[in-house]
């Protein structure tokens, strides 16, 4: 097979300081800008009053009794899951009682749930609106350009990835355009922001779309969550539980465990 | 271990807690005065960690304890300069150092007040809530202190620190009963301390060697001691308030030969048979002489016991082999 005559391409070296650099330099700008913009837009965590408080620690409190209900005596835990069960579906807890058995409060309609969304709104703009006009600015004004060529050669899979915006069928893929440079630091400047922000810093869009790609199991205590069907759940709960406790035979335990 | 400004002092020892304070001028004098929280500054000079609020809330514990009050306010007005004056946990500590500087009764009477003018304000301000109950107690209106913590785990009762204090309080007032559910309660949130699994079972064994005590309740009480006991130096080798609750537990029990070998229902714990218990005392004398002997000679490994703790060891033990002068071991 004859060796493909390696293609050169002469560019202009002032295209790497005008092109690569400032695309760069805009990239970190825009991330750290952002993290400070969702900083500041953050809202502080709404204040629970007393009756919501009780209501979620209280199923806490069941919860916590039903996993580690080994600790206790039979009779201690039998005490506790009674006067649990007798609370959990009188509906003693509740925040307002008397609207028990009614469907959940539309979570579109509820103020109070509006605020958490708006919350996800504002992130989501943060980044939509940046990317969308540094995308542009790209395209305005650097398309068509190849700019650099990779020191490692690639498959022709990563033409689409490597040259968007420059069509044309036959050139190396190791070929990079101005779009796709700004693809890769989209991806690759996380170590960046890292370093410059911290840890948690909310630049890098990555860690965003990760977070959205796995919806938070901790739904616990969400808006349109019906807390009398978790009371009534978790009395299901409790009333399954076989009760063993870890000091069954623990003198026994210890004597085989434990040489002088 | 040398004492470390990360951890909370509340268990140092007198001198650990000295050392600690005394440091004061030098870490204040080596923290920044006042962390801007400007995007600017961030990015030139080092970033606020965590720790270093951690840090000043310790020192000022520290620098409290050790009357040490102008290091303490001077933590104060960081942590307030930082978080402002309507951060709850600052406002806790705003309310400890009024109590620190209050000279009388009255002083402390015009501090609870203001701790009701807040709570009226927003009645979920639990370090507040926490504050105003330690200072009830304080003022030895113990059972104002019990109807407040009830209340507050009335509407939170996954909190471990205020179960912890209640059953404390019901100990003092002698309700056994009570004070044993409250300490319950915090092993269901922390189902491996081994503290509290320890302490759980001091309090069974007081409640059972208390006059007034049936024969019933007597046996159910010992029963549950001795195997808290056990569990508790099973989560944690080596514990010696562990091992010196099982050796008084089962010498309590071997001494108490008028106690009829009667099992207890099917609910209840019941003791185990009289052989195991004879183990175990002396599994327990021989591993409380151990320690004792370790921690007298300062063997490396062995440092870190309390040295009251191993000098009532130490004591129980002479009283064990003084009592029982014909055991040749």
């Amino acid at each position: 097979m004859a060796q493909v005559p390696v293609q050169t391409i002469h560019r202009d070296p002032q295209l790497f300081y005008w092109i690569l650099v400032p695309i760069t330099i805009v990239m970190i700008l825009t991330g750290v800008l952002r993290h400070y913009a969702t900083v500041l837009m953050a809202t502080a965590p709404k204040k629970l009053d007393q009756k919501t408080i009780r209501e979620q620690r209280s199923l806490l409190h069941g919860i916590n009794v039903r996993s580690n209900f080994h600790v206790l005596s039979k009779r201690s835990f039998t005490t506790r899951r009674d006067a649990l069960t007798t609370a959990y579906e009188s509906g003693a807890y509740l925040k307002d009682p008397e609207r028990r058995g009614q469907a959940p409060p539309n979570p579109m309609s509820d103020p109070s749930s509006m605020e958490g969304m708006m919350g996800m709104m504002k992130n989501q703009m943060a980044m939509i609106i940046p990317n969308t006009l540094i995308m542009s600015w790209i395209n305005a004004f650097f398309s068509g350009y190849v700019i650099m060529k990779l020191p490692f050669p690639l498959t022709i899979k990563f033409k689409s990835m490597l040259q968007a915006g420059v069509a044309t069928k036959d050139m190396d893929p190791r070929w990079m355009s101005s779009i796709s440079w700004y693809f890769l630091c989209i991806f690759g400047l996380q170590s960046v922001f890292n370093f410059l922000l911290g840890n948690d810093n909310a630049a890098s869009q990555m860690a965003q779309q990760m977070g959205q790609m796995a919806p938070p199991t901790g739904q616990m205590f969400g808006p349109g969550v019906d807390p009398d069907k978790q009371f009534i759940a978790e009395v299901e709960n409790l009333a399954v539980i076989e009760h063993y406790s870890v000091l069954d035979g623990v003198e026994q335990r210890l004597l085989e465990g434990i040489t002088v | 271990m040398a004492p470390s400004l990360l951890h909370p002092p509340s268990q140092l020892s007198h001198a650990a807690a000295l050392q600690l304070s005394q440091q004061a001028p030098a870490v204040l004098r080596s923290s920044p005065s006042t962390v801007s929280a400007s995007p600017l500054s961030a990015l030139f000079s080092a970033s606020e960690s965590p720790e270093l609020w951690t840090k000043y809330e310790n020192l000022l514990l520290s620098c409290l304890r050790t009357g040490d009050e102008r290091a303490a306010h001077q933590c104060l007005e960081r942590l307030v300069a930082r978080f402002g004056n309507d951060n709850e946990r600052v406002m806790a500590f705003k309310g400890l150092l009024k109590e620190a500087d209050a000279e009388n009764n009255g002083q402390l009477e015009l501090v609870l007040k203001e701790y009701d003018q807040i709570l009226s304000d927003n009645d979920t301000n639990i370090p507040i809530t926490k504050r105003r109950i330690a200072l009830l107690r304080s003022l030895g209106r113990v059972s104002d202190a019990a109807s407040s913590l009830v209340r507050l785990l009335e509407f939170s009762p996954t909190d471990a620190e205020a179960w912890s204090e209640l059953a404390e309080i019901y100990l003092t007032q002698g309700l056994y009963a009570q004070a044993i559910y409250a300490l319950e309660e915090v092993l269901i949130l922390a189902p491996n301390a081994w503290n509290i699994h320890a302490r759980l079972g001091e309090m069974q064994y007081m409640a059972a060697t208390a006059s007034g005590a049936g024969a019933g309740p007597y046996r159910k009480y010992l029963a549950e001691a001795l195997k808290r006991f056990a569990r508790s130096i099973e989560l944690c080798d080596d514990y010696l308030r562990g091992y010196y609750g099982l050796k008084l537990v089962t010498s309590e029990v071997l001494g108490d030969s008028a106690g009829s070998t009667k099992q207890n229902g099917a609910d209840e714990f019941s003791l185990p048979d009289p052989a195991t218990i004879e183990r175990l005392n002396e599994l327990a004398t021989a591993k409380l002489s151990e320690i004792v002997r370790h921690a007298a000679a300062r063997d490396p490994g062995w440092c870190g016991y309390d040295e009251l703790e191993v000098a009532a060891a130490r004591e129980l033990l002479t009283k064990d082999a003084s009592a029982l002068p014909g055991v040749v071991r």
